[in-house]
């Protein structure tokens, strides 16, 4: 007979004895709470309380504390009062309704795509992938300049139209308009996430549907769009918030037809000299908001995820049969209209002298480019932007970092409220957090400075960090960090040797992608911003709404591009990684 | 039920990986059939091209004298009829029990009053009536995998076709399964294929088995057959654990290169008393060729080094040292280096310890006279 006794702690030992007899006393339950207490004991101790209590008392300050100013602030009955304003009212319907019916457009054409370009045989699939998502690439406000510079009364379109004797000006302004461009700049997003869920769904179960009898189309329609319902729910909600937030484009396509949405509201309210102290009103409009985005991220949650077990089998391939090509013409069509003719036409104006001007070789010019570039209130802009978002980027990625980190390592009972302590700005609308800050600067002194939009920018952009690292983190086994344990190392730098050594790079990833959001940014910037330190996208609107299309163009089509080739270079960068 | 004919099947990957080889096989009406072999050696694939996910690049497929897939034939699995068990279960998370269950009926275009009263009778056959109205997250793995049989079942299809069915879970309640699977089949006169590389599982479950490997059929047998009469070393081996002796046919005697190899000698000083010779046996008085014996663990005796009798006429022949000695069901499972050669004994009535010195005593070997011993190759 071998003896099963593994080394047990004393009492145990007798028990474990008489098991191998098989006349077992039940165990006494003594050890196991003793145990417990133990290990909560040593973690107490083991230094990462003190990186929990800096990533508690940093998030206190850069996300608590605007947004309890922006609360008190609010509910002032003085505050309040805003709701009987009229303007105030249509400006919200206005806000819900595009908000909604965009992201109504943008899930179904990602919901569209995502099944097309993942599972269909469509020819040149990796290239449609890739352009498809060129409008999540530019920043709305610009891609709303674009689509001025196209269908402006001088522009391209109306040119031709004209030149055919069809004598039907085409606008893109005024409610439609603002509609359409959300959901132009947000169906990437949705596209993206129902992909994710798409792929998430195992593929014996589309399969397990084929050998019971049902078609392709039967089994989409049975089994896949079911199972796709939370992706899309969630794919729904993002772009609602996103569109609801937005500023660029309600403010240069809504306002000229006196389309006016809650952002471009407080906007004018900051931006007027006529009101006296704006920021009651703006507050209410602002918790208002914050209300409303709580809300749809709390349902989100609530919701049953992606629960499923991944499995091996890939998914059913759709085969289009002789819809092949059609189904490929309409994608590049779809391409072409949305995504790179009115980045042509951009570029169109940012390259000509004057709007009108034919587009030969001879006048192609680079003046734009090199007048703006040069002048100093552009180049004030550029500096601004690059030392915010490098400054962003920098703490962004040291505090995410450390909350993914918090998050995936040991259970603690604030790491719900840490989740959400870091993860809900990024679902705030921009305003949200812009007024917030406004509020406790002066308190603070720092209005008027660079800093209030650094600190809101990290607060904005933090998520963007935590995310990247949190799914490589939860994928490193806690062996690894074991092992150092075993080896002599302390559990904080056993976290640091080798979990935060391995998270490393996506922790870089994530600073890069704050990096190329923060620098183009504009919804933020434009609330806080005072003289000397305007951004580059307040540079650019200034521009704009000053009527210097050539030189917001030239600007503008230098941010596209490097935002195109940055984003694009750091996905496929990221990617190779995960494969590897 | 209906038969399945495999003639000459084929299948090449993209990648250019041969998934299958030459696959001519026949699945009898109301049989229970398993494909076995180690990972890669084709046997999803198989499988899966029976059920239609993948098409053949060579050959013929045909399910109840129907050709499914040919050159310039090919049907979809949804118009196949047949049932399948997934190893994970697949059961649909959106849908009830009884709604996973009764969706073959559904699409068969069923009367919704029968559907109900059919899909009560297979719940009843698996045992989880009282679990119609439940969602799948409410249940246990064996109960998914009851549901999913039932599912593959219920429109009583042509063949049942289970991918590592009972691989996912646990011994006890896999034991169980796999005894109520076997009653479900004969009870509703099944044609079953049943992957897995679980050998036990094969042997125990099925009429005939099919071991393949490299997408090659190996051998196609009862478990009898299997275990009895191996046809190539690849078979003993996968089979049985046994192990392999290269040597020199001569004269239709085995002698292996290996210095303790012997076979018991008849009364009449015959050589290979025990040696079952498999292959085209050479004329007497042709010259020598090369051979593999495989030995089956048991068909060795471990004699202890002490307890030998000194008459025994054993010149010049090494001992073996037991490496480990596992506790098992049917005895010590024991691993020895003898002469640096692994070896593998079952070994009964008393207990090896890990270092003793014994002498192997080899009573049964079987003879494959067209292989050189080299893995994986054959001559035939």
């Amino acid at each position: 007979m071998t003896t099963h006794s593994i080394a047990v702690s004393g009492t145990a030992t007798d028990a474990r004895i008489d098991a191998d007899g098989g006349s077992a006393p039940p165990p006494s339950p003594q050890p196991v709470p003793d145990a417990g207490a133990q290990r909560r004991r040593v973690r107490e101790r083991d230094g990462l309380g003190a990186l929990r209590a800096g990533v508690w008392v940093v998030l206190a300050f850069l996300v608590g504390l605007p947004l309890l100013a922006l609360a008190l602030q609010g509910i002032q009955p003085e505050a309040r009062a805003v709701f009987g304003d009229p303007a105030v009212a249509e400006a919200a319907l206005n806000s819900m309704a595009s908000a909604t019916g965009s992201a109504l457009l943008a899930t179904l054409a990602g919901a569209f795509l995502a099944v097309v370009l993942e599972r269909s045989n469509v020819p040149s699939r990796g290239v449609l992938r890739w352009l498809v998502l060129l409008p999540f690439l530019i920043p709305p406000f610009i891609g709303a300049m674009a689509w001025m510079a196209l269908l402006g009364a001088n522009g391209p379109v109306n040119k031709t139209l004209q030149d055919w004797g069809i004598d039907a000006k085409l606008s893109i302004f005024g409610g439609w308009g603002v509609v359409f461009l959300l959901a132009v700049h947000s169906y990437p997003m949705a596209y993206l996430v129902i992909a994710a869920a798409l792929r998430r769904i195992p593929g014996n179960l589309e399969e397990a549907a084929r050998i019971s009898g049902a078609g392709t189309t039967k089994v989409l329609r049975t089994v896949t769009l079911p199972l796709l319902r939370p992706g899309l729910l969630a794919a729904f909600v993002l772009t609602l918030v996103a569109n609801l937030s937005d500023f660029g484009i309600p403010a240069l396509i809504g306002l000229p037809e006196r389309y006016t949405t809650l952002t471009t509201l407080v906007y004018r309210y900051l931006a007027s000299s006529t009101t006296s102290n704006p920021l009651p009103a703006v507050s209410a409009i602002g918790l208002l908001l914050l209300v409303l985005a709580v809300i749809t991220v709390l349902a989100q949650r609530k919701l049953p995820g992606g629960n499923q077990v991944g499995s091996a089998a890939t998914g059913m391939k759709l085969e289009l049969g002789k819809a092949q090509i059609p189904v490929a013409i309409m994608l590049w069509i779809w391409v072409g209209i949305i995504c790179l003719i009115p980045l042509l036409a951009l570029a169109n104006q940012a390259l000509l002298p004057a709007p009108g001007i034919p587009l030969t070789w001879e006048n192609l010019t680079f003046e734009n480019i090199t007048r703006t570039a040069t002048s100093p209130g552009a180049a004030a802009g550029i500096g601004n932007s690059l030392m915010l978002a490098g400054g962003a980027a920098l703490c962004c990625t040291v505090l995410g970092l450390g909350v993914a980190l918090l998050l995936t390592r040991g259970k603690h009972r604030s790491n719900g409220a840490l989740d959400v302590a870091a993860t809900l700005p990024q679902a705030l609308p921009g305003l949200v957090i812009a007024v917030g800050w406004l509020l406790i600067a002066p308190t603070l002194g720092i209005f008027n400075t660079g800093w209030v939009i650094l600190g809101a920018y990290v607060m904005a952009f933090v998520a963007l960090v935590v995310q990247s690292v949190r799914a490589p983190l939860a994928s490193v086994s806690s062996s690894l960090e074991e092992a150092a344990r075993t080896a002599g190392a302390t559990p904080l730098r056993a976290l640091l040797d080798v979990t935060a050594r391995l998270a490393a790079p996506a922790a870089l990833t994530g600073g890069v992608v704050v990096l190329l959001t923060a620098v183009r940014e504009l919804t933020i910037s434009i609330l806080l911003v005072a003289p000397g330190t305007q951004t580059l996208g307040v540079s650019i609107f200034n521009l704009q709404q000053s009527g210097d299309y050539g030189g917001a163009s030239a600007l503008a089509l230098l941010v596209a591009l490097v935002g195109i080739i940055g984003l694009s270079a750091t996905a496929a960068l990221a990617n190779r990684r995960v494969d590897k | 039920m209906a038969t399945i004919k495999m003639t000459d099947l084929g299948h090449v990957y993209d990648n250019g990986h041969v998934g299958l080889e030459g696959i001519d096989l026949e699945v009898r009406d109301g049989e229970f059939l398993a494909l076995l072999g180690p990972s890669g050696s084709g046997k999803t694939t198989l499988l899966r091209t029976i059920a239609g996910f993948l098409r053949p690049s060579a050959g013929e497929l045909a399910i109840g004298g129907r050709t499914v897939a040919a050159a310039d034939v090919w049907i979809p699995p949804e118009k196949r009829g047949l049932g399948m068990v997934f190893q994970d279960h697949a059961i649909w998370p959106h849908l009830s029990v009884a709604g996973n269950v009764g969706y073959p009926l559904k699409l068969a275009g069923v009367p919704r009053t029968q559907i109900s009263g059919r899909v009560e009778a297979v719940l009843a056959q698996v045992g989880l009536t009282e679990y119609a109205n439940r969602k799948p997250s409410a249940l246990s793995g064996g109960q998914r995998q009851r549901v999913a049989l039932a599912r593959a079942i219920v429109a009583s299809p042509q063949a049942l076709l289970l991918d590592e069915a009972l691989s996912a879970l646990d011994e006890p309640l896999r034991a169980r399964l796999r005894l109520e699977l076997r009653a479900l089949t004969r009870e509703e006169g099944l044609t079953a294929v049943h992957v897995t590389h679980d050998r036990a599982e094969a042997l125990g479950l099925a009429d005939r088995v099919v071991v393949l490997n490299n997408g090659k059929i190996q051998q196609v047998g009862t478990p009898k057959e299997l275990l009895e009469h191996p046809v190539n070393s690849f078979v003993a081996t996968f089979v049985s654990d046994a192990t392999l002796f290269p040597g020199t046919l001569v004269d239709g005697n085995f002698h292996a290169d290996h210095p303790g190899f012997r076979l018991p000698r008849t009364q009449d000083g015959y050589l290979n008393h025990g040696a079952e010779i498999i292959g085209t046996k050479p004329q007497t008085g042709s010259r020598s060729r090369r051979a593999v014996a495989a030995v089956d663990p048991a068909s060795v005796r471990l004699k202890a080094a002490g307890s030998m009798d000194q008459g025994e006429p054993r010149p010049g022949s090494p001992l073996a040292r037991v490496t480990s000695a596992l506790y098992g069901r049917h005895g010590y499972e024991t691993s020895l280096d003898w002469a640096g050669t692994q070896m593998r004994v079952l070994v009964n009535g008393w207990v090896p310890q890990e270092g003793d010195m014994v002498l192997p005593m080899i009573e049964r070997a079987h003879v494959f006279s067209q292989e050189t011993g080299v893995e994986g190759k054959q001559a035939a």
